[in-house]
């Protein structure tokens, strides 16, 4: 079995998914304009945009700071869910003994059967934000901003599979793993300044969210809300410290899940 | 007879919520976690000289929030457990309503509210140099939580009536409590006069209104017209789920439980 296999298999799932979950999918819809209404009218209400950018310290616009904010932090989720909750899924449905004895390696089958679920619903949610930033931006500014945010889900989603097959290691071998998955998720995205910039966090708090992942995809995403172009410097920076994180995250998985699919094998904890 | 059942009913939820220590506690981190990424957000809009009021406003109305939506998805939401196991059958045998065991789920509610907003509001001092806790009028916040408590039970309770006969779009409550929080950050003196006693009238707005002016974060403007909307609607509300919940205990008795629940 070939990882284009295991492509078309994901594919299939997620089709089939959203064809027979229809309200499950309108929700996928509404959800990223919940949060950011959500966001934006706590915000204004409270303050004003003007405080916001004082603030951050930064000229940005504070509505495309939240989508790409939203975008990013629907995303990381979709993928630690997606991943690492794929595995409890599997476990709650009877077909995660099937995975590990099939012959690819489980990190392999989680990641490349994950993956066509993630890029549909990560360019669902863009095209429904689309509209609203080429308004926002006109459509010079709009259609750069929007490449932008494509390449930090794309790019940013390369260490957060790793990241999240580490995760999936650790759930083979606990008890007790929707309860770690679940608090685990939302502190996660705290330390990555997923709403509130990292750089902003206590000297302590901003080490930890310099080990994460969703850090830099967050920072990649955010440079679209600069007012004007952002510089070019900027975001290949971004772009290479994710390629690298990437590199160490992946292979670290590919080393660990390894060792956790044998603990629990061993335990009969599958 | 009716002490003997409330016994078992009281020992069962309180029992679930030993045995489930490790779910309890994720559920108070995960919460906290949450509402915090949400106001740290939101509070990035506040200049720093009216940080503290915008804090206690956050916190309070999402303590408010809390309520509602806790007492609506934990209980009403339990029904698709409940009905999975195949107990509804079972104490409609022996002669209890099922109604009145699924109300029992006020214990970890409960229990969940508390932990997670003391939590919060721990987190929120020591980050703010504020105090979340210290409101105007202490009776008159208890008087509105218990409305507010009396509302989202009686909301709960109906739609896991409802959730017996058809099925119950988990998806769709959860946004329709993104909508209600959205109606509850509105301060009544900033609606124009003619439409604030029909935005008092919508479900919840007026106990939240009350709890604000409690916790001196809006004006006291309409205060007795909320405080009569409040008792009314809670009234109300109650009678719709008790109405409900006979109806579909008719509906079970002569049709089967449907096995439908939330999905």
């Amino acid at each position: 079995m070939g990882l284009k296999t295991l492509l078309k298999s994901g594919v299939i799932l997620d089709l089939y998914l959203y064809k027979n979950n229809r309200g499950a999918f309108i929700s996928m819809l509404l959800w990223p304009y919940l949060m950011l209404s959500l966001m934006l009218g706590m915000g204004i209400l409270f303050g004003s945009p003007e405080a916001f950018r004082e603030n951050i310290g930064l000229q940005v616009d504070p509505i495309i700071y939240f989508v790409a904010s939203t975008l990013i932090t629907m995303a990381s989720l979709d993928v630690m869910w997606g991943v690492g909750g794929n595995v409890l899924f599997h476990r709650w449905i009877g077909t995660l003994p099937y995975i590990l004895l099939s012959p690819n390696k489980t990190s392999l089958t989680l990641v490349f059967t994950y993956i066509p679920r993630y890029l549909l619903t990560a360019f669902i949610q863009i095209a429904e934000f689309a509209p609203l930033i080429l308004i926002i931006e006109g459509p010079i500014q709009g259609l750069y901003k929007i490449g932008i945010l494509i390449i930090a889900v794309t790019v940013g989603m390369l260490p957060l599979l790793g990241f999240s097959a580490l995760f999936a290691s650790l759930l083979l071998t606990i008890k007790e793993e929707t309860n770690v998955l679940s608090w685990l998720n939302p502190i996660i995205l705290l330390f990555s300044g997923a709403f509130y910039p990292a750089y902003l966090l206590p000297h302590w708090a901003r080490l930890i969210s310099q080990l994460l992942p969703s850090t830099y995809t967050i920072e990649l995403a955010r440079t679209a809300a600069l007012i004007g172009a952002p510089k070019l410097a900027n975001i290949t920076f971004l772009i290479g410290i994710l390629m690298g994180i990437a590199l160490v995250y992946n292979m670290l998985a590919y080393l660990v899940v390894d060792i956790g699919e044998k603990k629990a094998m061993k335990a009969g904890a599958i | 007879m009716f002490l003997t059942r409330l016994k078992a009913i009281l020992w069962l939820h309180t029992l679930r919520l030993w045995r489930y220590k490790w779910s309890f506690l994720n559920m108070v981190l995960s919460y906290a976690a949450w509402i915090f990424l949400f106001i740290l957000g939101a509070l990035l809009f506040v200049p720093g000289e009216y940080l503290d009021i915008a804090v206690k406003a956050a916190f309070w109305t999402i303590v408010a929030w809390n309520i509602i939506s806790m007492f609506s998805s934990l209980i009403g939401g339990w029904m698709h457990f409940f009905i999975s196991l195949g107990m509804v059958e079972e104490h409609i045998l022996r002669g209890i309503s099922p109604f009145k065991t699924v109300l029992g789920r006020v214990i970890p509610s409960f229990s969940i509210i508390t932990a997670s907003l003391l939590f919060i509001a721990a987190i929120l001092n020591g980050v703010f140099k504020t105090n979340v806790l210290q409101v105007g009028d202490p009776l008159l916040l208890i008087f509105a939580f218990l409305l507010l408590v009396v509302e989202g039970l009686a909301y709960g309770l109906t739609i896991a009536a409802i959730s017996m006969k058809t099925s119950i779009p988990h998806n769709m409550l959860e946004i329709l409590n993104f909508v209600v929080i959205g109606l509850l950050m509105v301060p009544a003196h900033s609606l124009p006069e003619v439409i604030r006693v029909a935005y008092l009238c919508i479900p919840y707005v007026a106990p939240a209104h009350l709890a604000k002016i409690a916790t001196s974060l809006d004006m006291p403007i309409l205060f007795g017209e909320a405080l009569t909307i409040s008792i009314i609607e809670a009234l109300i509300m109650s009678i719709i789920a008790l109405y409900t919940i006979k109806s579909s205990e008719k509906w079970i008795k002569k049709n089967g439980v449907r096995a439908i629940g939330f999905w």
